[in-house]
């Protein structure tokens, strides 16, 4: 009891706090475990925006998820073939005519 | 009737899930509401040892999907306490004996036979997991203040919430006074870690093992505060959400008494 009361006093605190920490990052990366299906997903949506604006070859586009000591990071990577024009958007058979790839990874950002 | 079905789930094996599906099944129905309880552990049931109705099964929830009784012949009358069923799972068969759309069908001819359905999950999330959650309107994951169950229960409730299902924390087993020397997380942390809305703390309690061992409902003993603890997470379950969370106390010593006039203790 007296030891108790001298932790308080000291302000240290038992093994509890070290459980909590603990618990807080396991479960920021078991949160960011995500399914197949959602990747797919986000995949599809993320390549219908870029394909807006750029025209990419969509067999070589590659999604991850990365995990560093203290971030997790989202990976894009995708050939750039060519860059649409506006007046190109408009009209999307123009996407069909073949460029020289290019590299482009640069969606590199910090997980929500 | 259109019953209610709850799921009492964990992930993690052996934190309380029996104990808890017993319990507050047993409150409801000292309440006046038409219970049952389900034990979807096929293969391994326990339900119907720590309720005392091991001797009188006669049919389980395999033959109630495969046709072989009615839901009404199956479920075992409690000659305790009126209105509480015990629907008891096969022992002889595995996991794989029963698929959700089995229990999507039957939970229809539950709900109209009971106003309270509560399942027993197993433990994991495979098949057994499945099963047990695909019929329910809501859950109740219990966990123990320890790592690793409140991390199994995160999956659990990112799984039920995938599936559209609600779901409230049960903290078993606390023993306030390794909560009060900094031992033991405590009910604030865990739900600060899982940020999900309380239905109850219950202490470890050997009264639960006193009258698990006899095979007789926890929450008849006036004078067991984990009985005591069931029984009020049995009224937020029934129609009063907002019954106080009491947070389980150790008996006060001169030195935490001390400790918490100057301003330390909790
Ligand atoms: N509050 C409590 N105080 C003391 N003992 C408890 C308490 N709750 C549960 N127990 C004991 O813990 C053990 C496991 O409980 P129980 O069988 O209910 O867990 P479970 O989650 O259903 O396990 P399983 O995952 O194997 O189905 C039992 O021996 C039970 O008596
Ligand atoms: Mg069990």
């Amino acid at each position: 009891m007296l030891s108790d009361f001298m932790r308080k006093l000291f302000g240290k605190n038992g093994s509890k706090d070290i459980a909590k920490k603990r618990l807080q990052f396991a479960l920021v990366y078991d949160r960011l475990e995500v399914s197949d299906d959602m990747l797919k997903e986000m995949q599809n949506e993320i390549v219908a925006v870029i394909s807006r604006y750029f025209v990419i070859d969509r067999d070589q586009l590659k999604l991850d998820i990365t995990r560093h000591d203290d971030l997790s990071a989202l990976m894009l990577n995708t050939p750039i073939i060519s860059a649409k024009t506006r007046q190109r958007t408009a009209n999307p058979r123009v996407a069909d005519k073949k460029g020289k790839g290019q590299k482009f990874s640069g969606a590199k950002n910090r997980a929500i | 009737m259109n019953g209610k079905i709850i799921v009492i789930s964990s992930g993690k094996g052996g934190v309380g899930k029996t104990t808890a599906t017993a319990s507050i099944g047993a409150a409801l129905a000292m309440d006046g509401k038409r219970v049952a309880v389900v034990d979807m552990d096929i293969g391994l049931r326990n339900l119907d040892v720590v309720m005392g109705l091991e001797n009188r099964i006669v049919y389980n929830i395999v033959d109630i999907v495969r046709g072989k009784c009615k839901v009404k012949q199956a479920a075992i009358k409690d000659r305790r306490i009126d209105n509480l069923f015990l629907i008891p799972a096969s022992q002889s068969d595995n996991k794989d004996a029963l698929n959700p759309q089995d229990i999507m069908r039957i939970s229809k001819e539950l709900r109209k036979a009971f106003d309270f359905i509560l399942m027993d999950c197993p433990a994991g999330i495979e098949r057994g997991f499945e099963n047990a959650v695909a019929a329910a309107d809501e859950a109740v994951v219990v966990c123990t203040p320890e790592v690793s169950s409140i991390r199994d229960a995160d999956r659990v409730i990112g799984l039920l919430s995938a599936k559209g299902i609600p779901s409230k924390l049960l903290i078993n087993r606390i023993v306030p006074a390794m909560v009060n020397r900094g031992d033991m997380l405590s009910h604030q942390d865990v739900v600060d870690v899982l940020s999900i809305d309380l239905v109850g703390l219950v202490e470890a309690d050997d009264q639960v093992v006193i009258s698990t061992n006899s095979g007789k409902p926890i929450v008849m003993q006036e004078d067991s505060r984990a009985g005591q603890a069931f029984k009020r997470i049995a009224m937020r379950l029934n129609g009063q959400p907002d019954l106080p969370i009491q947070v389980p106390k150790s008996s006060q010593s001169f030195w935490k008494k001390f400790g918490s006039k100057i301003g330390f203790g909790k």
